[in-house]
């Protein structure tokens, strides 16, 4: 029988080298950088389990090796077998969706979960307050990408047409009985993407497209419009194409180790026709539009007004002005509009959008805010 | 086996010469003494629930309370509590400038409640900063909220 | 502590080592003793005041049931005192929350006032410590052990981190041998890291992306037939590899300080019938009830009719051991009837005619069911699951798009890949009891990285045993 002591020696030394290795390494490292190892935290706070925790967070994050190991492994998973992680999932034809997104549509309302309901009394508060100082509000709930088009999800979707989540489909009961005023972009969008000749979103990205964004424009203008808010302006937009590749927000958050591809996004920039300088948000203009990442895409982002508040104004034929907060659409922003009251001196309307799955995933959640008392001149 | 435990007495002296340091410089450095408008050795007093964790997919500041212990420029007063805006908390300093805010930095890596900090100020915070604020104290605070500029570990 | 994570596996396991195999044979047990109280303190701190005081009072309780002159009746009292302490803790700890919250419900049904029910905090693996000690004293009580040597002894075989949370439930009778003296070998030191690097791989590799399909049904609203049977069959992969990965883990590391635990495993889903499952799953426990439970109540002894209801008994306080749930009761009451019906067949499979593979396939899908029980938030969820797998219940307006999260390649690679290896004969135990060859050395190496990288990757993850 042959002897197995060398095998055995040489699984034990390459166990202990991986275990050993790791702290020594990283404990290198942070002392060549002139850092304190992080492994010593542990002995300069109080050992409480909230302590241990964040010590223990803190170590795996500050990891090298975890660090230059994970983007690898997730990139195995990715492009070998399909799997996206915690945060995407993979869809057909080369779509990503937002996972917690689609589990939004898909799970059971958590347990003693309220939030539809604070999320309808937040906004009917919020309409009231504008109202007291004679200003009207206009809801835009932004579609998941995966409300819109579900057979992009998964072949078995397809034929369901649009899938608003039962939240989201709750919240627009609520506010319609009281009265709320809402751009349904559900029904415009499950109608419009059978007819655009582009899809109504990005593929890697979870917001919406070129196209998604000047249709909901144009549907927001009619209704502003159409209630007879605002009346048309008179300063003349025009669209010229600006193209532009991007990385989507969801490819992003595979934290790939390299860029495996980037989307040509056909865009379209919106430029006065007096003198061709791209849109510019004006501070005195009558309507204020508050949002997150649904506004900020092609408009602070590349390649510049071409985002939802620049085709407004085109269809306004006004300038708008634009107030943003990445993710914090449901809340974040009304608290931002708080500490800065100033911005709805000389409003007529107030466009509040915000995405659909804010109704799970609000950062903050949906808190009533409100607003200082008006200043008297 | 002698050459780990050496290794384990390096870092231990490495550990307790950097706790040595004299506390009236420590975390002094060229950037947190001149940048920005105020400059204080303060002890963050709390990380409020879910106010620090890694955010997928934005950036944003978070409002953290802390306490001055020093002043070393401004007119802050010792003992005061102040809130002050950390631009992606979860980073560590070094590595948290960007695009949205840039010119930031220093040696703290992590925020937890008890630690004492040396800090570069700038107020009032919306003039520096555009971009989401997580304000866990929001309609609880008075005064005006500080940007962090950099920010040095001073324990 | 968490075996998974890169606190335990880069910092705590390097450096007990380090100072373990540093220190002379007598300092050894007092290390593991220390090291064990961080690990366990970890968590929360004060859980190692709580643990160490019942480690001291059945160290003296032991004492006491072996003193020289003790009559019976003290022996009995001090066997009393020692059950009804370990017990009332254990019984406080885990089950006041569920009793008094129960108790207030019925209360509020027939319109007396309820009252404040306070917010207890589980300790961690109070279960599986607590039948550490408990089993030392009835095995003094009954001669079948001689008292600890030590205290240090005793405390490091109540504190011993390898199966601390998550068991397997070793008896000291079986270990007393071994914390007296116990020699490492390169032969046994390579095979725990052998079976270590199996359970690691089980946990990381198989149980995680299986409970992630688990998750994804079993909180979805209203899951399709199929999606439903998959949700089922993914879970019963993940609680398998999981609790089997950390008892590999846990033997591994055993076997890395010179210890020897019995094997907890024995490939459970290749039994035929509900009885012999009971000889193949979690085999600690099984045992221990069986020893210090059902037979005290008079086993197969007393009747046909006693038997049956001695089965029931033990496996309903089995569900309960899990956990403070109905649905954990219930699951117990499952088994422990259709252990009754077998009992009543002669210990025979269901359908006896039918051949080995069928047998077999049968008491899967009545594990299946049981899963749903154990699994579910509720037991109305665990009706609406089983309405779901049978078809009766109506599908939610987004159920299709389940499909996405479960039906990727790497779920998949991984759901056929569990299936394989738990209808395979030869499991992990026996696997690493055969020689180590240069390609066995060559297996798990890159599966040791690979479980490493994929750890990397997942988020926090731990045993789902660890919240009995």
């Amino acid at each position: 029988m042959p002897s197995t002591r060398q095998p055995q020696l040489c699984l034990i030394l390459m166990f202990l080298a991986l275990i050993g290795s790791v702290p020594l390494l990283q404990a290198a490292l942070e002392l060549a950088a002139g850092a304190r190892p992080q492994a010593l935290e542990v002995f300069r706070q109080k050992p409480t389990a909230p302590n241990l925790r964040r010590y223990e967070h803190d170590l795996t994050e500050a990891s090298r090796v975890a660090g230059w190991l994970r983007p690898w492994a997730q990139y195995v998973l990715f492009a070998g077998l399909g799997d996206g992680g915690g945060k995407t999932l993979v869809g057909r034809a080369g779509w990503l969706f937002y996972k917690p997104g689609v589990q939004g549509l898909t799970d059971r309302p958590a347990h003693g979960s309220h939030t539809v309901e604070e999320a309808a009394a937040a906004i009917v508060d919020f309409r009231d307050q504008l109202q007291a100082r004679g200003l009207r509000l206009l809801i835009v709930p932004a579609p998941n990408k995966e409300s819109i088009y579900p057979e992009y999800v998964t072949r078995r979707a397809a034929g369901l047409g649009a899938v608003p989540g039962a939240g989201t489909r709750a919240l627009l009961q609520q506010l319609a009985a009281a009265g709320v005023e809402v751009a349904d972009l559900f029904a415009l969008f499950a109608a419009g993407k059978t007819n655009a000749t582009a899809p109504l979103y990005l593929a890697q990205d979870s917001h919406w497209s070129p196209a998604g964004v000047e249709l909901a424009a144009q549907l927001v203008a009619r209704r502003i419009t159409g209630r007879g808010w605002l009346q048309t302006g008179t300063t003349a937009y025009l669209c010229r194409p600006a193209p532009i590749e991007r990385v989507g927000d969801l490819l992003d958050m595979l934290q790939l180790p390299r860029t495996l591809t980037r989307e040509t996004v056909p865009c379209r920039q919106v430029v006065r026709a007096d003198d061709g300088a791209p849109y510019r948000d004006e501070p005195g203009a009558e309507v204020l539009v508050l949002g997150d990442s649904f506004l900020r895409i092609y408009a602070t982002d590349e390649p510049g007004a071409a985002g939802f508040s620049a085709h407004l104004a085109r269809e306004l034929k006004q300038p708008v002005l634009s107030l943003i907060n990445d993710g914090g659409g449901a809340t974040l922003v009304r608290q931002e509009l708080c500490r800065r009251p100033q911005l709805l001196a000389g409003k007529k309307v107030v466009i509040w959008e915000f995405v659909e799955r804010d109704l799970r995933l609000a950062t903050e959640g949906w808190p009533r805010v409100s607003l200082p008392p008006p200043a008297h001149p | 086996m002698r050459v780990m435990y050496a290794l384990s007495v390096v870092l231990l002296t490495g550990a307790c010469s950097d706790l040595a340091r004299s506390p009236a410089h420590a975390g002094a450095d060229a950037q947190v003494q001149t940048l920005g408008t105020v400059e204080v050795t303060a002890r963050l007093v709390e990380v409020p629930e879910g106010a620090i964790f890694k955010r997928d997919l934005y950036d944003y500041a978070t409002i953290l309370k802390y306490e001055v212990v020093t002043v070393h420029r401004g007119a802050l007063k010792q003992g005061a509590v102040i809130y002050v805006g950390q631009y992606n908390p979860w980073k560590p300093r070094a590595a948290a400038a960007d695009r949205k805010a840039p010119n930031l930095g220093g040696n703290a890596r992590q925020f937890h409640a008890g630690r004492l900090q040396r800090l570069a100020l700038a107020t009032p915070l919306d003039d520096f900063f555009m971009g989401g604020l997580v304000d866990k104290y929001f309609g609880r605070r008075a005064g005006p909220a500080y940007w962090a500029v950099w920010t040095n570990d001073a324990d | 502590m968490v075996f998974t994570t890169h606190i335990f596996l880069f910092y705590f396991l390097p450096l007990f080592l380090l100072v373990y195999f540093s220190l002379p044979a007598r300092w050894r047990n007092l290390w593991i003793t220390l090291a064990s109280y961080v690990f366990y303190g970890w968590w929360e701190p004060w859980f190692v005041t709580l643990m160490l005081f019942t480690t001291l009072l059945d160290f003296i309780w032991g004492r006491v049931i072996t003193r020289t002159g003790a009559t019976p009746g003290q022996r009995r009292a001090a066997v009393a005192a020692c059950v009804v302490t370990n017990l009332g803790l254990l019984g406080f700890f885990k089950y006041y929350m569920f009793a008094a919250t129960t108790l207030n419900q019925l209360l509020a049904a027939v319109g007396v006032g309820t009252f404040h029910i306070w917010q207890v905090v589980l300790p961690i693996g109070i279960s599986f410590y607590t039948f550490h000690s408990l089993t030392y004293i009835l095995d003094l009580y009954r001669g079948h052990a001689t008292p600890a040597r030590s205290f240090t002894d005793f405390s490091a075989f109540v504190a011993l981190f390898p199966d601390l949370v998550a068991g397997p439930i070793i008896r000291y009778k079986t270990l007393a041998a071994q914390l007296a003296a116990r020699e490492t070998t390169v032969a046994r030191f390579a095979s725990g890291v052998s079976i270590f690097v199996l359970g690691f791989a089980k946990k990381i590799l198989l149980a995680n992306p299986a409970g992630d399909v688990a998750d994804a049904v079993f909180g979805a609203e209203g899951p399709l037939v199929l999606e439903a049977w998959v949700g089922v069959l993914a879970y019963a992969f993940q609680i398998y590899f999981d609790f089997c990965g950390y008892s590999d883990m846990a033997v591994g590391l055993g076997r890395m300080l010179g210890f020897e635990f019995l094997k907890n495993f024995d490939a459970p889903y290749r039994a035929e019938s509900i009885t012999e499952l009971w000889r193949r799953w979690h085999i600690s426990l099984s045992t221990v009830l069986r020893d210090y439970l059902y037979l005290p109540l008079g086993g197969n002894r007393l009747g046909p009719v006693r038997t049956y209801g001695n089965l029931l008994v033990v496996m309903l306080l089995g569900g309960l051991w899990h956990g403070a749930k109905w649905n954990f009761l219930a699951w117990g009451a499952y088994h422990g009837l259709w252990l009754a019906v077998e009992r009543w067949r002669g210990k025979q499979s269901l359908c006896p005619a039918l051949p080995r593979p069928a047998r077999i396939g049968l008491t899967f899908v009545l594990v299946l069911f049981s899963w749903v029980l154990f699994r579910a938030e509720n037991l109305t969820a665990a009706a609406h699951y089983f309405g779901a797998l049978l078809g009766l219940t109506t599908p939610g307006a987004a159920a299709p798009l389940l499909a996405a999260s479960l039906y990727t390649p790497h779920h998949l690679l991984v759901l056929a890949v569990c299936a394989w290896l738990v209808f395979q004969p030869v499991q992990a135990h026996d696997w690493v009891q055969q020689p180590l060859t240069w390609n066995r050395v060559a297996a798990l190496a890159p599966l040791f990285l690979a479980a490493l990288a994929a750890m990397f990757a997942q988020s926090f993850n731990p045993f789902l045993y660890f919240q009995f």
